[in-house]
């Protein structure tokens, strides 16, 4: 069970490294939490590769370890939600929208998806949309 | 609109819900002029697909009219009349550029899912569970089109709806199922399962230059559309006899078939009483997801050094993969869910040239309204049902 | 969930998940259920047994899904489900057995009990639980599906050169 998390993006490292700084092109989770960003080169024509780390104090105790597992998990998820929706917008220019999931993808949507079928205006606002 | 709606298991219902919006710049609107049942949609219908939620409008295979495109969209426009493949795909992925659609990386906002289930993400379907993302389906009036400009094929007025309707899905499907048998001409190819896309990849078979395309079933009409029209020269009806490694054997001479298509997927019937018995029981209790009689068959049946290609749709795991045989025989297996998008241009060249008519396999077409009785028919092959096309 | 009966409430267990629950509930019966239920080796244990034997037997001749020799018309089976269940109840009361303490007579009550409920939760609908109007099918059927299936004109010509030529790209 880890902390780190990668993602490939099908852009240069100079395009990435742009695109990551830049304010439309988000990651709100990633800057909130303590973690290591680095990006390198990958293979052929594959493009870039982002690697996260998050910091993590060592757990003193069994307890807390158990518990830094389960919320380490849900933090991971969160980054992991950050780098996939840094890569939509980047390599689409939007974020895949479904019926279920109006507000794009989201962890904690994950158990409490919409039914798929088209949103209520009243639904479309609380979306964003 | 009305929209065919999943209710719980085996019951689907024509709802009223809102008419879809654009969500997205590169969005499209189609109002739906046919759409069809997939064998794939009664993995849903059954009950064996996870992450069903009341209300999902179903339905992969559809086309119709544009009646309105997002800001982003410029290959299309109101009016035009396109047929739309059932992957999402974004076009802009590494998947996408390699032309491997079905595997787009972020057209499915719960990829999280998808990567629990499967190791990685994969793209985006309309109406099959919120595991492929959550879309709402084209068994209804309207859809919303994700990726208008890499998905929708426009198709002049000429053909009739049922010439086309198919390169959304079984077509593309059955011809790539086809194409991995590496046909150079004068193969032995058998192909497991009569239905739609097994008629379709018996038909591309044929087209591909294959001298004996082998069709198995258990459903006799089944088999006599796949001789009659898809170009069968050989069937095998395993109700009549179990055994279907030794009649492929006998039917190629003892050499066994070139290569094997698996059009048959996780609902696979075994001509063993006791083995589907089995089968059955240990799906009901999910012990297992998948039924793999027809897979396993088809990889014991096929030659040495030939290639298993699976087409037939699976979501989990099944018991008993023949490894040893798979190893031993040194058999390549070829697999995945079509890439319709780059199908498209060449299978619709095809139809165009009279090469092949895909309105053979449709046996029903009924009103939208009608559609809770079209899953019914087609579940349980009544009155000669091989495919059904919905009119909304 | 639809009405798959005119009884007026849902009957969500169909002929398949009603198989698996004859086969599991009488081997459970026949093996670890005497022991569960402390009635091993009285009266009461191996009615129990006989029980699960002759329900399992039944349903493997039974014609429904998960039957292995197709004699029994489902229906007939549900009524000898219905017989069993009122005749297991009974046997406690009719030996006299139920004077010996409640582990005589209280698992027949409950096993009864359980067998008449998923009786009412059954779909006693016909063979493949098909439960479409063919007749409506029939009428709205816009095309002709036996012409369809019998009809000799092959859909798809055999390959010329040219065709694996234009699509192999």
């Amino acid at each position: 069970m880890g902390s780190k998390a990668a993602i490939t993006l099908l852009r240069s490292h100079e395009e990435v490294r742009r695109l990551w700084n830049s304010p439309e092109y988000p990651h709100e989770y990633i800057d909130a939490v303590d973690a290591s960003v680095t990006f390198r080169d990958a293979p052929g024509d594959r493009g870039t590769e982002i690697h996260v780390e998050l910091e993590r104090g060592a757990p003193r105790g069994k307890l807390r370890e158990a518990v830094q597992k389960v919320v380490g998990s849900a933090s991971l998820a969160k980054v992991k939600d950050d780098l996939r929706r840094f890569k939509q917008r980047a390599e689409t220019g939007e974020l895949p929208r479904s019926e279920g999931t109006p507000e794009g993808e989201r962890a904690e949507r994950k158990l409490k998806q919409h039914p798929a079928q088209p949103l209520k205006e009243s639904e479309l606002e609380k979306a964003g949309l | 609109m009305r929209a065919n709606v999943w209710s719980g298991r085996n019951t689907v219902q024509v709802e009223n819900v809102p008419d879809p919006k654009l969500l997205n710049d590169r969005d499209a609107i189609v109002k739906i002029t046919s759409t069809a049942i997939c064998g794939s949609d009664l993995h849903m219908y059954d009950g064996y697909i996870p992450t069903m939620k009341k209300g999902d409008i179903l339905g992969h295979e559809f086309m119709g009219e544009v009646v309105e495109v997002g800001r982003g969209v410029s290959n299309l426009q109101a009016g035009d009349r396109v047929v739309v493949p059932f992957p999402i795909a974004c076009g802009d992925c590494w998947f996408c550029r390699h032309e491997l659609y079905a595997a787009c990386e972020n057209s499915n906002p719960n990829g999280g899912l998808a990567e629990k289930m499967f190791g990685h993400p994969t793209a985006g379907i309309f109406g099959y569970s919120h595991l492929t993302g959550g879309y709402a389906g084209g068994q209804a009036e309207y859809a919303r089109v994700p990726y208008a400009d890499v998905g929708p094929f426009k198709v002049e007025d000429d053909l009739p709806d049922e010439q086309v309707l198919f390169l959304s899905d079984i077509f593309p499907t059955g011809y790539m199922g086809a194409e991995f048998c590496e046909i150079s001409g004068g193969e032995c190819i058998a192909v497991f399962g009569a239905g739609p896309v097994g008629q379709f990849a018996i038909a591309s078979a044929v087209m591909l230059g294959a001298e004996r395309v082998i069709a198995i079933d258990h459903v006799d009409y089944r088999l006599e559309m796949a001789r009659n029209k898809a170009g069968a020269t050989d069937t095998i009806n395993f109700r009549e006899d179990p055994d279907v490694v030794e009649q492929l054997k006998l039917l190629t001479g003892g050499r066994g078939p070139d290569a094997v298509i698996d059009a048959v997927g996780m609902e696979a019937v075994s001509g063993h009483v006791p083995v589907h018995a089995a089968e059955r029981l240990k799906q009901a209790a999910r012990a297992e997801t998948d039924r793999g009689a027809a897979l396993r068959d088809a990889i014991l049946a096929c030659r040495p050094g030939g290639i298993v290609s699976i087409i037939g749709a699976y979501g989990g795991l099944m018991d008993k993969f023949p490894t040893g045989a798979l190893m031993n025989k040194g058999l390549s297996i070829k697999t995945g869910q079509c890439h319709v998008q780059r199908y498209l241009k060449p299978l619709y060249e095809h139809v165009k040239a009279g090469h092949i008519d895909p309105s053979f396999v449709v046996t029903h077409r009924l009103e939208l309204g009608e559609a809770p009785n079209g899953y019914e028919t087609f579940k349980h092959k009544e009155d000669n049902c091989v495919k059904v096309v919905l009119k909304p | 969930m639809t009405e798959n009966s005119t009884a007026g409430f849902p009957r969500p267990v169909d002929a398949t998940l009603h198989g698996a629950t004859d086969y599991s509930v009488g081997a459970a019966l026949m093996t670890v259920f005497p022991r569960l239920a402390r009635v091993e080796g009285t009266p009461a244990g191996r009615q129990i047994r006989t029980a699960g034997a002759i329900h399992a037997g039944y349903s493997t001749l039974t014609d429904y899904p998960l039957g292995v020799v197709r004699l029994l018309p489902y229906k007939a089976h549900l009524a000898i489900d219905a017989i069993g269940a009122l005749a297991l109840a009974a046997t406690p009361f009719a030996t006299g057995q139920f004077r010996q303490g409640r582990s005589q007579w209280v698992p027949h009550v409950a096993l009864s009990a359980f067998e008449l409920v998923s009786l009412m939760l059954s779909d006693p609908t016909g063979r493949g639980n098909y439960k479409a109007d063919v007749a409506a099918v029939r009428r709205s059927n816009m095309e002709d599906p036996h012409r369809k299936v019998h009809d000799k004109t092959p859909a798809v010509t055999r390959r010329s050169d040219s065709v694996a030529r234009e699509t192999a790209q």
